[in-house]
């Protein structure tokens, strides 16, 4: 038996998800069981099974490489510039 | 990957809400807490599925028999999930695990240590029984701290949700009868009732791990009462009568009360001393034999590839 991974995907705009496993002894089998098992009720609209072995699973420090705030903005430097131009308005006004 | 220099920090970080993983370096102690949580959840549907399959040709009418066959895929389905998600906590195999269930060596609900005499029983289960799992199932789900069991909650209390329903309108339906179905529901209710509120366990200790470690979030006895606030109006509602000579309605509080419940026999059923324990072991025995033959090709065509 060889374990597989499955992801579903809603009709519409939903990415793929993850939904879970399974233990088939090959990828035939693997397609039919993941409909028995994850998609009984029509859940998804199209599937993917992947033999866990295929998958290449990064760790956290492939991901969490060093600070990125660079590359994010919160917003919060635009709300101050916005209050101190509105307060010199109206202090000038 | 996620490590922790000590159980210490390993608290601090359940207790922020964290999340713990597979590839995680956990604990032992929570592994195996987590591992025996999942694995007795697993023996429980797949037990649960075994009596609901019971009932596929003995329901009545058409329908009825096809939500039966739908129920007992999804309980089935719902231990393979489970078996799933426990094998890869490393601590037994798929197979290890089916091998004790069958042997007796582990656990399963109380609730599947009861014979289902009749389809008012069979009502009664699907009424009660189904609703306090599920209402355990929910408390667990809210704050689980690990993630595959988590997840596969979402997808067990949907399903487990479409089973609550449908014995709300079973129950409904008998009792909106004849005499002798409001009699049968009745006689089942009364068989039923307790085992359906020790389903919630006696009162949690107060340094339950499984509660430090977000694998339950509620005490067993704050999920009971909610269940019996709950329950015992609706059975009233339905013309029922709630099997305690001791229940009463605080007059101030408007909460039910119930009887003081002698938790010993609970005890002796769940090390599968119960009264149907020793028949629902040998027919699941049966049933895992009977099925050798798919276990059998599937392994052939492993071999044959």
């Amino acid at each position: 038996m060889k374990t597989y991974e499955v992801f579903l995907k809603k009709a519409g705009k939903e990415p793929f998800g993850h939904v879970g496993s399974l233990d088939a002894p090959d990828d035939h089998m693997a397609l039919l069981f993941a409909r028995d098992s994850y998609g009984r009720r029509s859940e998804g609209e199209q599937i993917w099974v992947v033999g866990r072995d295929h998958i290449l699973a990064g760790n956290q420090s492939d991901l969490a490489l060093a600070d990125r705030s660079h590359k994010h903005n919160d917003g919060r430097r635009v709300s101050e510039l916005r209050t101190s131009q509105r307060l010199k308005k109206e202090l000038g006004e | 990957m996620k490590r922790w220099e000590s159980l210490e920090d390993f608290e601090a970080f359940i207790v922020d809400g964290g999340i713990v993983e597979p590839s995680d370096e956990m604990p032992d102690v929570y592994r195996l807490a987590v591992f025996k949580f999942i694995e007795l959840h697993a023996n429980s549907e797949y037990m649960g599925g075994l009596t609901e399959r019971d009932w596929i040709p003995k329901a009545p009418g058409l329908h009825r028999k096809l939500t039966a066959l739908a129920k007992t895929q999804d309980e089935i389905g719902h231990a393979h999930l489970l078996y799933m998600i426990a094998a890869d906590l490393g601590v037994k195999t798929r197979d290890e695990m089916m091998e004790d269930l069958l042997a007796g060596t582990t656990n399963f609900h109380n609730v599947f240590h009861y014979r289902v005499h009749s389809w008012g029983d069979q009502v009664a289960v699907a009424y009660l029984v189904d609703a306090a799992a599920l209402a355990s199932q929910q408390a667990v789900f809210k704050n689980c701290s690990y993630g595959p069991y988590k997840r596969i909650l979402r997808r067990i209390i949907a399903e487990e949700g479409f089973h609550m329903r449908n014995g709300e309108e079973l129950l409904l339906t008998m009792a909106s009868g004849t005499d002798i179905q409001r009699t049968m529901m009745q006689d089942s209710i009364n068989r039923w009732w307790l085992p359906a509120i020790q389903l919630f366990g006696p009162d949690s200790r107060l340094d339950d791990p499984l509660l430090r470690w977000n694998i339950k979030s509620e005490r067993n006895e704050v999920l009971r009462d909610r269940y019996i606030q709950k329950f015992v109006p609706q059975l009233l509602n339905a013309g029922f009568q709630v099997p305690d000579s001791g229940l009463y309605q605080d007059g101030e509080t408007g909460r039910w009360c119930i009887s003081d419940i002698d938790w010993e026999p609970l005890k002796a059923t769940m090390r599968n001393g119960g009264p149907d324990s020793k028949r629902r072991l040998i027919d699941a025995q049966a049933a895992w034999k009977d099925a050798s033959w798919v276990r059998d090709a599937l392994d052939e065509a492993v071999v044959s590839q």
